[in-house]
């Protein structure tokens, strides 16, 4: 067994020597397709933020002052709820509910960020309007509610918001597409490349199979030798990956507050399960591509 | 140990490479097949293997027809089977010692065992000595003693050699046949295709010569005519 497994990481090893041209231009192509990947899926979670206060249709935020007694909070959602031929639901989002939201809306902001307490921060009653009301019908309650005791600002989901969301659609699926043709690229360029080391080793292939050795033995470095592709793909687009969110979030950092990129910054550990979904999808699609190829063209 | 029954192979209508052939090779014989370019030599020699397979007849090699072994079973009977080839099929950048070793390696024997059994068998084929060097470091006959070596490591019931004396001189050939001879007397069956007529006049084997596909002498102790 242990020969067996020594063999294998030799000719594997072996394999990316000789054929260390096409193996480069494969890892590259892997690392470029799946770096697509992590930043497409990082933009979008980037957007996800910015978008995360006005989730679940919510088209008007009511903001309260920190310290609001329960009497003013009771007024205010008995003006909401006589307002019902607009307002469809509203959601009360107390000061830790708010400090959440902040923590991620401002999360290229740490300076005003750590200002914030649950003392000083105002609350947020959400407004979802009912299924024909727009944004302008809304606006005309805006006198209402902004003359309640207590009531700090309203807000409304702005034009911006909608073009953010549009700007989310365009980018999210023109980058996918285009991670996805880089993606199958990579697939066929280790394809390529483990179809050539399988001809260049013909006469090996062929000497094996005389005496006696099994397809499987024969296709495992092969197929390993993609996998490898595939893998160190995914590390060097994971290190890309960090060193692309380490310069926006430090660049993020540098712009003048409430600049609205705040929320583009994704710190909360996701880029780590990115990384981690490029290194999966690279040792499948090299797992792929050297399968198809291993099986495809042993009989030499 | 070898059966062909009405064994039948074309590669195209024009082309028939066997037409029923048959014949019987007990465990331990030695059997020329003989016969000009294009009989159906080689052919019957990639039958014995499983390389090749017939659209007629069955092919029994140590008492199973393999015409319809499943592929997975393949490899095991190769592992009863030497090959030896006229161009000797080594790995240029392998060494001696691991072209031989790598029939072994392959077929997972431990390093143990391929420590010991090479440099045995290697003995045997008269490299010891020559273990480090590289197949173009070696004259046409070593090469082709690295290639016996390579095949008979493994001891197999079953040695096929098609035309291994073609790229030699008669001088390297007739040791080349001295090697056979030997391990022929060790119990292995020696199936071997040639058109040379002085090695099959000399050695005075059993004969099985073939025509155009069909066989038309099979003779004990016969000569090449």
């Amino acid at each position: 067994m242990l020969s067996r497994i020594r063999y294998t990481f030799r000719e594997t090893f072996d394999s990316f020597r000789r054929n260390a041209t096409l193996t480069l231009a494969a890892i590259i192509t892997a690392a470029i397709s799946l770096l697509g990947v992590g930043l497409t899926l990082l933009s979008q979670k980037g957007f996800d933020n910015l978008l995360s206060k006005w989730e679940g249709g919510v088209e008007m935020i009511i903001f309260v002052n920190a310290g609001a007694t329960g009497d003013q909070l009771g007024v205010i959602e008995t003006a909401l709820g006589n307002a019902d031929q607009f307002v469809d639901t509203f959601g009360y989002c107390d000061s830790q509910c708010s400090l959440d939201e902040a923590e991620v809306v401002l999360a290229g902001e740490p300076g005003t960020l750590e200002l914030l307490t649950a003392d000083n921060i105002p609350t947020q009653f959400k407004v979802v309007p009912t299924e024909g009301t727009d944004v302008e019908l809304l606006r005309q309650l805006e006198g209402a509610f902004s003359e309640l005791p207590n009531v700090f600002n309203v807000q409304f989901a702005e034009d911006q918001i909608s073009l953010i969301g549009q700007l989310q659609d365009f980018f999210g699926f023109r980058l996918l597409l285009l991670s996805v043709f880089l993606l199958l690229a990579a697939v066929l360029l280790i394809w390529n490349t483990i179809r050539t080391a399988i001809f260049a080793r013909r006469r090996e292939i062929e000497v094996m199979k005389l005496v006696g050795a099994t397809d499987w033995f024969i296709r495992i470095p092969f197929m390993l030798e993609g996998l490898l592709h595939g893998i160190i793909g995914g590390v060097l687009a994971s290190g890309g990956l960090w060193a692309w969110n380490s310069q926006w979030t430090s660049g993020v950092a540098e712009f003048p507050d409430g600049s609205g990129f705040a929320a583009l910054v994704v710190t909360d550990g996701y880029e780590k399960q990115v990384m981690l979904i490029m290194l999966v999808i690279g040792a499948a699609a090299g797992a792929i591509g050297s399968g198809i190829a291993a099986s495809r063209f042993l009989d030499v | 140990m070898i059966r062909l029954e009405n064994v039948t192979k074309s590669y195209s209508a024009e082309v028939v490479a066997l037409r029923d052939a048959g014949f019987d090779i007990a465990k331990g014989e030695f059997v020329f097949l003989v016969g000009p370019s294009g009989s159906g030599k080689s052919t019957l020699l990639r039958m014995l293997n499983r390389q090749d397979r017939p659209e007629r007849g069955a092919v029994w090699v140590a008492g199973r027809n393999i015409v319809d072994m499943p592929p997975s079973r393949v490899p095991h009977l190769r592992r009863n089977i030497g090959n030896i080839f006229q161009d000797y099929k080594l790995l240029l950048e392998k060494t001696v010692f691991e072209n031989v070793a790598f029939a072994q390696e392959v077929i997972g024997r431990p390093k143990h065992v391929i420590k010991q059994q090479v440099p045995a068998v290697l003995e045997l084929v008269g490299l010891a000595g020559k273990e480090d060097r590289l197949p173009h470091q070696l004259s046409g006959g070593e090469q082709q003693r690295v290639s016996v070596a390579r095949a008979f490591v493994n001891r197999p019931l079953i040695l096929l050699a098609d035309e291994p004396t073609g790229n030699l001189d008669p001088a390297t050939g007739e040791g080349i046949m001295r090697l056979l001879d030997r391990i022929n007397k060790t119990g292995t069956t020696v199936v071997m295709a040639t058109h040379d007529q002085r090695i099959v006049n000399t050695m005075r084997k059993r004969v099985i010569q073939l025509d155009r596909g069909v066989i038309v002498r099979d003779q004990a102790r016969g000569v090449y005519e």
